[in-house]
């Protein structure tokens, strides 16, 4: 489990992250809300390790983590697919993948297992995997990012916004895919905009406004369309 | 065309190829550190000079074997890339290129004025190997000792496109330069892998100076100047972060230089090479295989 309590980040003097509190447990689908601003991605930054927090902890296991390097980060199994696929464009997917299997690379073995499972996963990558990334489409780009997360045995996947900029047949595509992930028990922690596919999937969510948590629940238990409004627009005045 | 013109032509292109190489390596050197850091370090042909010196310290104290003394100068200059890169990159922000591009100019001028001074600004001899030797192709003649020095270039090329097509390191060298933000997310070192290029261009820097001195037997301090021009030159010609347009380029000037140098003289050579370079910033300023690539 990642707990994660009272984070605050900046960008220079600017607050982006005002104590920000959450809990990943192990497995299920965690899932972020929150409309354009509220720190979303600033929160996986912090996560990651890339950007530094001002206060806060962050335990994984009750291991204080908060303030390790990005690459600590990853050895400890917290693995990042990021924003916009951020895939290497001159390098063919197969050596996309064998690079997420970097933390791993003392490892006798087992890398190779690896890479035949994330083929086998995604038949499109297989069939591609001697071309360059950069060629692929972003749907595929966005299947080999999750993969290339996945070479690196996380105990945690952190997903940024994997629907940006696809079509909507491969936005439901990518979320079966994510399903898939959380019925075999993975632990993945997702940060969405796109609120109403999310909450069809998510075992719990967050709703981030302004730099803070606001709400937080299961979707079974909540009104969709109130949390989908404030997840685009912000919060509501009270009424 | 007369007959021995023509071949005087064939020889300077052969002899320039041949001598080009060295300038490929310095071109690679340059590209390597700009491929993994986006940034130029000015200080890396001086950094090469003195890993030189190193070399020919090794030389005049202790009458080494060439091979030694090559050796000495490829490892002198890989350490010396590491100061430059903790002096001059690991700690100066990264969001300011300025600042360690002053910095490495700084250096520049340092590692510049010590080898002057620790010279006293004379050339000294350095080894050189197969002098005599001469392989005749007809009315054309290879230089045995340049030879070599192609020969070295070729091998330091070959062992670096080994390293960075069939190692770990290699793999996160291109992930670095392809995107720095996806390898940290890898679980890549981005600190660890620019200090290791600064290494590796530093040793790749090293054999070119060796080789610049061995194929003249001489060492001389003022080469400082020569090796940064032409290395900059070259990645202009081939394309900044390119390795492949740093080979073709090292080698295009190479040739070039030594045609301007039979048709114009030693006094005028350099203004056409320094024209060679204008037509490229002006017709294309990307480079042969080049585009000034964004990132992220």
């Amino acid at each position: 489990m990642l707990e994660i309590a009272d984070i605050k980040t900046s960008y220079g003097k600017i607050a982006a992250l005002k104590g920000v509190s959450l809990d990943i447990h192990d497995g299920g689908l965690t899932c972020l809300l929150g409309p354009n601003g509220a720190g979303k991605t600033t929160l996986i930054w912090t996560i990651a390790g890339i950007l530094k927090a001002q206060a806060g902890s962050m335990k994984i296991d009750s291991e204080e983590i908060l303030g390790l390097k990005p690459h600590q980060i990853v050895s400890k199994g917290i693995v990042t697919v990021p924003e916009n696929r951020l895939v290497f464009p001159d390098m063919s997917v197969r050596d996309n993948l064998i690079a997420g299997a970097f933390s791993r690379r003392k490892e006798k073995g087992g890398i190779e297992g690896d890479l035949e499972d994330v083929l086998t996963r995604f038949p499109r990558l297989r069939e591609r995997s001697e071309q360059m990334a950069g060629t692929l489409s972003g749907g595929e780009q966005q299947m080999l990012a999750v993969g290339r997360a996945l070479m690196a045995r996380p105990k945690i996947l952190l997903m940024d916004e994997p629907s940006t900029g696809l079509a909507p047949i491969i936005v439901e595509e990518i979320f079966e895919i994510i399903g898939g992930l959380r019925d075999e028990g993975r632990t993945i922690f997702l940060v969405e905009q796109n609120a109403h596919m999310a909450l069809k999937y998510a075992d719990r969510f967050y709703l981030l406004e302004q730099g803070r948590v606001t709400f937080s629940g299961e979707p079974g238990a909540v009104d969709h369309d109130e949390v989908i409004q404030r997840a685009y627009l912000g919060a509501r005045k009270a009424s | 065309m007369d007959y021995f013109f023509f071949i005087d032509l064939i020889q300077s292109t052969v002899d320039g190829l041949l001598f080009g190489t060295t300038y490929a390596l310095i071109g690679i050197g340059f590209t390597l550190i700009f491929g993994v850091m986006r940034k130029l370090n000015l200080a890396y042909g001086a950094a090469a000079l003195a890993g030189t010196y190193i070399g020919l310290v090794v030389f005049l104290m202790f009458d080494a074997h060439p091979a030694l003394v090559f050796l000495a100068s490829a490892l002198g200059s890989g350490l010396i890339g590491l100061v430059v890169y903790l002096c001059c990159f690991r700690f100066t922000p990264s969001n300011y290129p300025m600042a360690s591009l002053l910095a490495s100019v700084g250096m520049l001028l340092f590692i510049d004025e010590v080898v002057i001074h620790a010279s006293h600004g004379l050339p000294y001899p350095y080894p050189s190997v197969f002098r005599d030797a001469i392989i005749e192709l007809g009315d054309v003649w290879v230089r045995g000792d340049l030879l070599f020095v192609f020969f070295m270039c070729v091998v330091a090329m070959a062992a670096l496109f080994w390293l960075l097509y069939r190692t770990p390191l290699g793999l996160a060298t291109r992930a670095v330069s392809q995107q720095p933000r996806a390898a940290q997310l890898c679980g890549i070192d981005v600190t660890r892998v620019n200090m290791m290029t600064f290494g590796i261009a530093g040793v790749l820097g090293g054999i070119a100076g060796a080789m610049t001195a061995a194929a003249v037997g001489v060492l001389s301090p003022v080469i400082a100047m020569g090796l940064t021009v032409k290395g900059l030159i070259v990645v202009v010609i081939g394309g900044l972060g390119s390795i492949p347009g740093a080979i073709i380029g090292g080698l295009l000037v190479g040739a070039a230089e030594n045609i301007f140098l039979l048709l114009r003289g030693v006094t005028e050579r350099d203004i056409y090479v320094m024209l060679l370079l204008f037509i490229f910033l002006t017709l294309r300023p990307g480079g042969l295989f080049g585009s000034a690539q964004t990132r992220d």
